[in-house]
C-alpha cells in the first residue's frame, strides 16, 4: 500500500507535465489569433507583432512549453486575453471561491439527503417506498443541468416570483437557493443509489446472519453492523466529490443563472479562445482530481481495517 | 403467517434455490430482463427515438430548416402541435429531426470509444508487461482531463482545422455544406474522452477472469488459447461491458446536447435538442410568449432517454448476472 | 433427562420466481437436554433450513415456515413475537455457521462482537464484558487472548475465527448449540481440533448440540443419535451405533458405503449414489429417493412411505422395504 502511494506520488508530476504539454499544444496549434482578439482587427502591424513576441507566440513550440512551465512554477500563469491586463491566477482564484462555496454546500446537502434516502430505500427494499425513492432519484439524475435550470428558473422566478432571477450576492443570500438545489441533485442521486446498493449487499452477508443469531434487535443489527459496513465504501465517493467540488463549476448552471464562478469563466474563455485561462483551468482541474484520488485512497486505507493490513 | 414475520432475509447463507431450467441462455435472460418493468419501458422509449431518427423526413410534418415568418412565434395549434419559433419553424418537426442528430452522434461516439476501449483494454489485460504500461498510462493521462472540458477544448481547437480539411476533399465537401460535418467533430471529441474509462474496465475484467478458477480449469483440461478467450473470457467480460454500453449511450446523448447547447457542437439550422434549448431560451420567447415548453420539451426528451438507458442498463445487469439480480430489486 | 426441543411437523417453503420450493417437509424430531444429535444429508437436503427455521432465521421473503410446532423448553418458538425470539437467540439457543471467514463482521473487533452478546443477554457493562470476552477466548484456546481481543477478524486464521465464533456463541451459556457444518470450510487437522473443542465444551457446559454435516465420518465419534435427511424429509433416525451397524434406509446405506474407511482392509469398492436429488418444486408423490434407489418397487413411486419404527421405537425409517435393507 505504501509503495503504491509513493509510486503514484512520483507519477503525479509527470502526469501534470504531459497534461500541460497536450493542452498547450492544442492552444498553440489551435485556430484563432489571440493577438487579433486582444487588439482588435484594425490594430497596427507593429503593435501586433510586438504583442506576439511578448506572448511568446513566435517561439518554437518546445521553447513555448518550457517558458510556460518555468513561469508557471513561479506562480505566473500569464495574462488573460479576454480580460486584458488581468493575470490568470487571481482571475481564476476569485471565481473559484464562488463555485467552491456553492459546490460544497450542495455536496453536503446532497450527501446527507442521499444517504438518508438510500438507507430508507434499502431498509424497505422492494416496497413502494423503495421503488418511489429510487425511481424519483434516477429520474432527477437523468435530467441534465442544462435542461433543468431554465424550467426551474421559469417556475420560481417568472411564474411564482418566489426567487430572484439569478445573480450572486454570496452564499447566504436567497439567490443561492436555486443553484445549490440544482447542484445537490447529482450527489443526492449517487449517494442514495450507492447507499442502497451497499446496504443490500451487506444485509446479504453472513455476518449479518451471525448478528441476528446472537439475538440482537433488528435496530442494532442495522445500526451497528449493516449501516456501518455499508457507509465505509462511501468515503471514497465523498472524497472524490469533495475534490471535484473544490475545483469544478457547472458551465450550464452558472452561465444560465449569472453566477460569477469558474464554470461561467470556462464557458466565456472557451468562446473567446482565451488560451492562458483555458490551459490553467484544465491543468488545475486535472491536478485536483489526481490529488483527490490519491488522498481518498490513503484515507480509505485508514478507515477500513482490511485494507490497512495489506 | 405470523410465524416468520419480522425476520429479514438472511441472504445466501441459508439455501439458494438452484436454477433448474434448461432453457436457452437468451430466453432465460429475456425473462429476467422483462421482469424489470422500467427496463421494458426504457426499450420502448429508445425504440421511439430510433424510429424518429431513422424516419424523420417522413414523420416530421414540416421541414426543420424552412423559415416561414408568416407563422412565427405561434402557440400550439392544429397545424403546429408544439407551435413555432421566432423564424416560424415547426417545433415538433425540429424535435423529431434532432432525434436524427442524436442518433448519428451517440451510437457512433459510443461505438468508437468501445472499439478503442475493448481493443486497448484487452491488449493491456491479456498481454501485460510494457504494452499494458503504455496503454494504461495514456489512459491515465486522458482520464485526468475533466471530460466535458476536454471535449470542449478538442471541439474548439480542432473544429476549424478539420472543417477546412474536409472542404478540401471533394467527397466530404457536400457533407460540410449540409452542416452534418460538425457531427464528426462531436463524435471524435466524445470518443477521445470516452475510451480510456472503458479500457480500464475491460482490462480489469480480463485480468480477473484470466486468473479465475474456470479459466484455469479450462486450460488444465487442454482447451486451446483462442477457445479459452472466445468461450470463457469473452462471455464473462461482456456482461459488465454491455451494461456500461447502455449507460454510455445515455451519456453520449447528454454530451452531444450539452456541447450543442454551448454552441460548440451541432450548429443551427441543424437541430439538436441542446441547441434548441439554447436558441429558444436566448431569444426570450419562452418567457414572454408564456411558452416554457419550448425550453423544457427538448430537455425532457434528453432526460427521458437517459432515464431509459439507465433502466435498460439495470435490466441488462439482471439478465446477464443472474446471481446478483435475484432479490436486489 | 427431559426433552429440550420437540419439533413437530415442520414445513418450510421458499416462494421463488420458478415456483414454491418445498425445502422442509413434515419434519419431526426431539432432542433431550445435553444430548448430541447429528443431522446428515447432502447439500439441499433441508438440514440447514430446518435448523434456521428453529432459530426463526429463515429469510422472509422468499421463505416462510408454513406449519408446525417448535417446542423449546416448553414454549412454541413459532408463537413467540420478535422480542421474545430474540431473547432466545444467542442466549438459550446459539448457532455457528459454515464459513468462519465471512461470518464475523470485518470492521468490528473481536471484543466488540463478543461483548455485544454479553451486554445484551447478561446485562454486563463494557469493562466486565471485555474481561469475560478474554476468558471466553482463553476457553476456546486462543493464545494471548488478552492481547488479541482487540484484533479484527482478518487478523485470525480460519480455524481461529471459528473458535472466536464458538466463544461468541457460548458467551451466554446456551442450552442448545446448533453447529451448521462448522468444519466444512476448514482443513482436516483444524477441523478435528474444532470437533474436540466442541466436545470438551459440551461436557463442561452441559449443553445439547445439533451438529449438521454432510459427512457421516465426522458424526461417529461425537453424536448420540443421527437423523438422515433427504429432499427436505427425515428418512432415517437412529442411535449412532445402530445406524452404522444396520441402516434401515437405502439412502443412509448409500451414504455409509460412500465413506472411505481407513481402519479395515477394503473388501468392496466405494459406491457413489447414482443420480440427482429430486426437484423440490415439483415434489414427487412417492418416495423422493425412489428414482435413485436400488431397492425401489412400484409402490415406492406411488405412495410415500411414512417415518415409522423399525427394529425398535428408537430406530425409525421411511422405507417400505426397510427389512430388506442390509449393510
Amino acid at each position: 500500500m505504501t509503495a503504491q502511494i509513493i509510486r503514484r506520488l512520483l507519477w503525479l508530476p509527470f502526469l501534470l507535465i504531459i497534461l500541460t504539454i497536450i493542452t498547450l499544444a492544442l492552444a498553440y496549434y489551435g485556430p484563432g489569433d489571440p493577438v487579433q482578439v486582444m487588439l482588435g482587427p484594425r490594430a497596427p502591424k507593429e503593435a501586433a507583432e510586438a504583442l506576439r513576441q511578448q506572448l511568446g507566440l513566435n517561439d518554437p513550440f518546445p521553447v513555448y512549453v518550457v517558458k510556460y512551465i518555468s513561469k508557471a512554477l513561479q506562480g505566473d500563469l500569464g495574462e488573460s486575453y479576454k480580460y486584458r491586463g488581468q493575470p490568470v491566477g487571481p482571475l481564476i482564484w476569485e471565481r473559484l471561491g464562488v463555485s467552491a462555496q456553492l459546490n460544497l454546500a450542495a455536496l453536503l446537502i446532497g450527501t446527507v439527503i442521499g444517504i438518508f434516502l438510500g438507507t430508507v430505500a434499502g431498509l424497505f427494499r422492494n416496497s413502494w417506498v423503495d421503488y418511489g425513492i429510487i425511481s424519483t432519484v434516477v429520474l432527477l439524475d437523468s435530467i441534465p443541468t442544462f435542461a433543468i435550470t431554465l424550467p426551474l428558473l421559469f417556475l420560481f422566478a417568472v411564474r411564482w416570483r418566489i426567487l430572484p432571477p439569478g445573480g450572486w450576492q454570496g452564499l447566504l443570500d436567497i439567490r443561492a437557493i436555486l443553484p445549490i438545489a440544482i447542484l445537490s441533485l447529482g450527489p443526492m442521486t449517487v449517494f442514495a443509489r450507492q447507499t442502497r446498493a451497499n446496504l443490500l449487499e451487506v444485509i446479504g452477508q453472513d455476518y449479518i446472519r451471525t448478528a441476528r443469531s446472537k439475538g440482537l434487535p433488528e435496530s442494532m443489527v442495522i445500526t451497528s453492523h449493516a449501516l456501518r459496513n455499508s457507509l465505509i465504501p462511501l468515503t471514497t465517493l465523498f472524497g472524490l466529490a469533495l475534490g471535484g467540488s473544490l475545483i469544478g463549476g457547472s458551465f450550464f448552471m452558472e452561465t444560465l443563472l449569472g453566477i460569477p464562478g469558474i464554470g461561467r469563466l470556462a464557458f466565456e474563455t472557451f468562446l473567446a479562445r482565451d488560451y492562458p485561462v483555458i490551459t490553467a483551468l484544465v491543468i488545475l482541474t486535472a491536478a485536483t482530481i489526481a490529488i483527490a484520488n490519491l488522498v481518498v485512497d490513503v484515507a480509505y486505507a485508514y478507515i477500513d481495517p482490511r485494507i490497512r493490513a495489506t | 403467517m405470523a410465524v416468520a414475520q419480522g425476520v429479514r432475509p438472511t441472504g445466501q447463507g441459508a439455501w439458494v434455490p438452484q436454477a433448474t431450467s434448461r432453457r436457452s441462455r437468451f430466453i432465460d435472460g429475456w425473462r429476467r430482463f422483462s421482469r424489470h418493468k422500467l427496463a421494458v419501458l426504457g426499450l420502448f422509449i429508445v425504440g421511439a427515438w430510433i424510429v424518429c431518427g431513422l424516419f424523420a423526413p417522413w414523420i416530421a410534418p414540416y421541414s426543420y430548416r424552412e423559415n416561414n415568418l408568416a407563422v412565427s412565434q405561434q402557440l400550439p395549434s392544429a397545424e403546429h402541435w408544439l407551435g413555432t419559433d421566432r423564424l416560424g419553424r415547426d417545433q415538433l418537426s425540429r424535435l423529431i429531426w434532432a432525434a436524427r442528430t442524436a442518433l448519428i452522434v451517440a451510437p457512433f461516439a459510443v461505438t468508437v470509444s468501445f472499439a478503442l476501449g475493448l481493443i486497448f483494454g484487452s491488449l493491456a489485460g491479456y498481454l501485460g508487461g510494457w504494452v499494458e504500461g503504455i496503454i494504461m498510462r495514456v489512459a491515465d493521462v486522458l482520464l485526468a482531463f475533466p471530460g466535458l472540458l476536454f471535449a470542449l477544448l478538442l471541439s474548439v481547437t480542432l473544429k476549424p482545422r478539420l472543417v477546412s480539411m474536409m472542404e478540401a476533399s471533394s467527397v466530404l465537401k457536400d457533407l460540410v455544406r449540409s452542416g452534418y460535418a460538425e457531427l464528426i467533430i462531436v463524435i471524435l471529441a466524445l470518443s477521445v474522452v470516452g475510451w480510456p474509462g472503458l479500457a480500464r474496465l475491460v482490462r480489469a475484467q480480463v485480468l480477473s477472469s484470466k486468473n479465475s478458477l474456470y479459466i484455469e480449469a479450462a486450460r488444465a483440461s487442454g482447451v486451446n488459447t483462442w477457445r479459452v478467450i472466445r468461450q470463457h473470457i469473452l462471455p464473462n467480460i461482456l456482461a459488465p461491458i454491455i451494461v456500461v454500453l447502455s449507460m454510455s449511450l445515455g451519456g453520449a446523448v447528454v454530451a452531444e446536447s450539452g456541447l450543442s447547447f454551448l454552441g460548440l457542437g451541432v450548429e443551427p439550422p441543424i437541430p439538436s435538442w441542446g441547441n434548441m434549448i439554447y436558441e429558444n431560451a436566448s431569444n426570450g420567447l419562452w418567457r414572454t410568449a408564456n411558452a416554457p415548453y419550448l425550453v423544457w420539451a427538448p430537455g425532457a426528451i434528453v432526460s427521458l432517454l437517459v432515464f431509459a438507458f439507465s433502466f435498460i442498463g439495470d435490466g441488462l445487469n439482471e439478465a446477464l448476472n443472474p446471481q446478483i439480480g435475484e432479490g436486489s430489486r | 433427562m427431559g426433552t429440550l426441543l420437540d419439533v413437530k411437523n415442520l414445513n418450510t417453503r421458499f416462494y421463488t420466481q420458478d415456483g414454491v420450493v418445498n425445502a422442509v417437509n413434515d419434519v419431526s424430531f426431539t432432542l433431550d437436554e445435553g444430548e448430541t444429535l447429528a443431522v446428515v444429508g447432502e447439500s439441499g437436503s433441508g438440514k440447514s433450513v430446518t435448523m434456521l427455521s428453529v432459530m426463526r432465521l429463515i429469510a422472509s421473503p422468499p421463505g416462510r415456515i408454513t406449519s408446525g410446532e417448535i417446542m423449546f423448553d416448553g414454549r412454541d418458538l413459532l408463537k413467540l413475537d420478535d422480542d421474545e425470539i430474540r431473547q432466545i437467540r444467542g442466549n438459550r439457543i446459539a448457532m455457528i455457521f459454515q464459513d468462519p471467514m465471512t461470518s464475523l463482521n470485518p470492521v468490528l473487533t473481536i471484543n466488540q462482537q463478543i461483548s455485544e452478546v454479553l451486554q445484551l443477554h447478561l446485562g454486563m457493562d463494557k469493562a466486565a464484558a471485555k474481561r469475560r470476552a478474554i476468558e471466553l477466548l482463553e476457553k476456546v484456546n486462543i493464545p494471548e487472548a488478552a492481547r488479541r481481543v482487540d484484533d479484527y477478524p482478518h487478523q485470525f486464521s480460519g480455524g481461529m475465527r471459528q473458535r472466536v465464533m464458538i466463544a461468541m456463541m457460548l458467551a451466554a451459556n446456551p442450552q442448545l448449540l446448533i453447529a451448521d457444518e462448522p468444519t466444512t470450510a476448514l482443513d482436516v487437522t483444524i477441523s478435528a481440533q474444532i470437533l474436540d473443542l466442541v466436545k470438551r465444551l459440551k461436557k463442561e457446559v452441559g449443553m445439547a448440540v445439533i451438529w449438521i454435516t454432510h459427512d457421516l465420518g465426522v458424526v461417529a465419534g461425537m453424536a448420540d443419535r443421527v437423523i438422515v435427511m433427504y429432499a427436505g424429509r427425515i428418512v432415517e433416525q437412529a442411535p449412532v451405533g445402530e445406524l452404522y451397524a444396520s441402516p434401515r434406509h437405502p439412502y443412509a446405506l448409500g451414504l455409509l458405503k460412500s465413506i472411505p474407511r481407513l481402519d479395515e482392509i477394503r473388501k468392496e469398492k466405494l459406491e457413489p449414489i447414482e443420480g440427482l436429488p429430486p426437484d423440490l418444486i415439483n415434489y414427487p408423490t412417492g418416495c423422493p429417493f425412489a428414482p435413485r434407489c436400488p431397492y425401489a418397487i412400484q409402490k415406492c413411486l406411488e405412495e410415500r412411505p411414512p417415518l415409522a419404527p423399525t427394529t425398535s421405537t428408537k430406530h425409525l425409517s421411511a422405507c417400505w422395504r426397510w427389512q430388506d435393507v442390509k449393510r
